[in-house]
């Protein structure tokens, strides 16, 4: 990470994170539709790989993914969605959010700091 | 499942709520055929069992291996007027009881309850951790 700063990231991040509620939202309203597989985002791969690629790949060109996992059990009606899943998820989304909002909030106060010097 | 991260927890304890959910509905399906004389080939409805299991060797959740059938006898009930009595007036029931689901019921609530608890607690200490980066 070198050229790109950690506000970017961040941006990034808090974005995909806002994505990732919405399909969690998604999933919980089709709970009971015949046939629905639920839908997760694709982010943290991409980060990944952009964070690794040492400023080539700029954090505004990362597009979160939709796809879906196929990997929970599958109810007679050819739902996979979980409710408890989708709540665990939603902690975890939750948590993320709430980390990449403070890491912001102190990214910010840094930079206060620094105009405040005078 | 990975584990070791700083969501194993909150995965662990969903697998908690998962199992608790398939173990309901192994219950109510006891339950709702307490009563069931016929199970197809000529026998009344066997009580399901749900048999945990965990997801890995290590630190893991748990998950529903296979549901089992109880193979323990069926009891027999005495009503000569059943279309299935046999010679004697005795009608084939199901090996169901339903004390036992009962137990079984509150504490499937409860483990869920328990599972629930953890998922809350945990968020709530992360939470502390995050207040820490105000």
């Amino acid at each position: 990470m070198s050229k790109t700063s950690v506000v970017e990231f961040l941006e990034a991040g808090l974005k995909a994170e806002a994505l990732r509620q919405k399909t969690i939202a998604n999933n919980v309203a089709n709970l009971q539709t015949p046939g629905y597989r639920r839908i997760d985002v694709k982010f943290e791969q991409q980060l990944a790989k952009a964070m690794a690629s040492d400023g080539e790949i700029e954090p505004d060109e990362l597009k979160a993914e939709l796809y879906q996992p196929k990997n929970t059990a599958v109810n007679p009606n050819g739902n996979d969605v979980s409710l408890d899943v989708e709540v665990g998820e939603m902690v975890k989304n939750s948590i993320r959010y709430k980390a990449f909002i403070r890491l912001l909030n102190k990214k910010y106060n840094q930079i206060n700091e620094a105009i405040d010097i005078k | 499942m990975k584990v070791g991260n700083t969501f194993g927890p909150i995965d662990i304890a969903v697998s908690g709520l998962r199992a608790q959910n398939k173990q309901m509905e192994v219950i109510s399906s006891n339950i709702a055929n307490a009563r069931t004389t016929d199970a197809g080939k000529g026998e009344p409805y066997r009580r399901l069992e749900a048999a945990f299991k965990t997801q890995s060797d290590e630190i893991s959740g748990v998950e529903v291996g296979r549901i089992e059938k109880d193979m323990s006898s069926f009891d027999s009930m005495l009503d000569p007027g059943n279309p299935k009595a046999d010679k004697n007036g005795y009608v084939q029931m199901p090996n169901v009881s339903l004390p036992v689901e009962m137990m079984n019921m509150s504490l499937a609530t409860r483990t869920y309850q328990a599972n629930a608890a953890v998922l809350r607690r945990y968020q709530q200490m992360v939470e502390t951790t995050l207040e820490l980066l105000r």
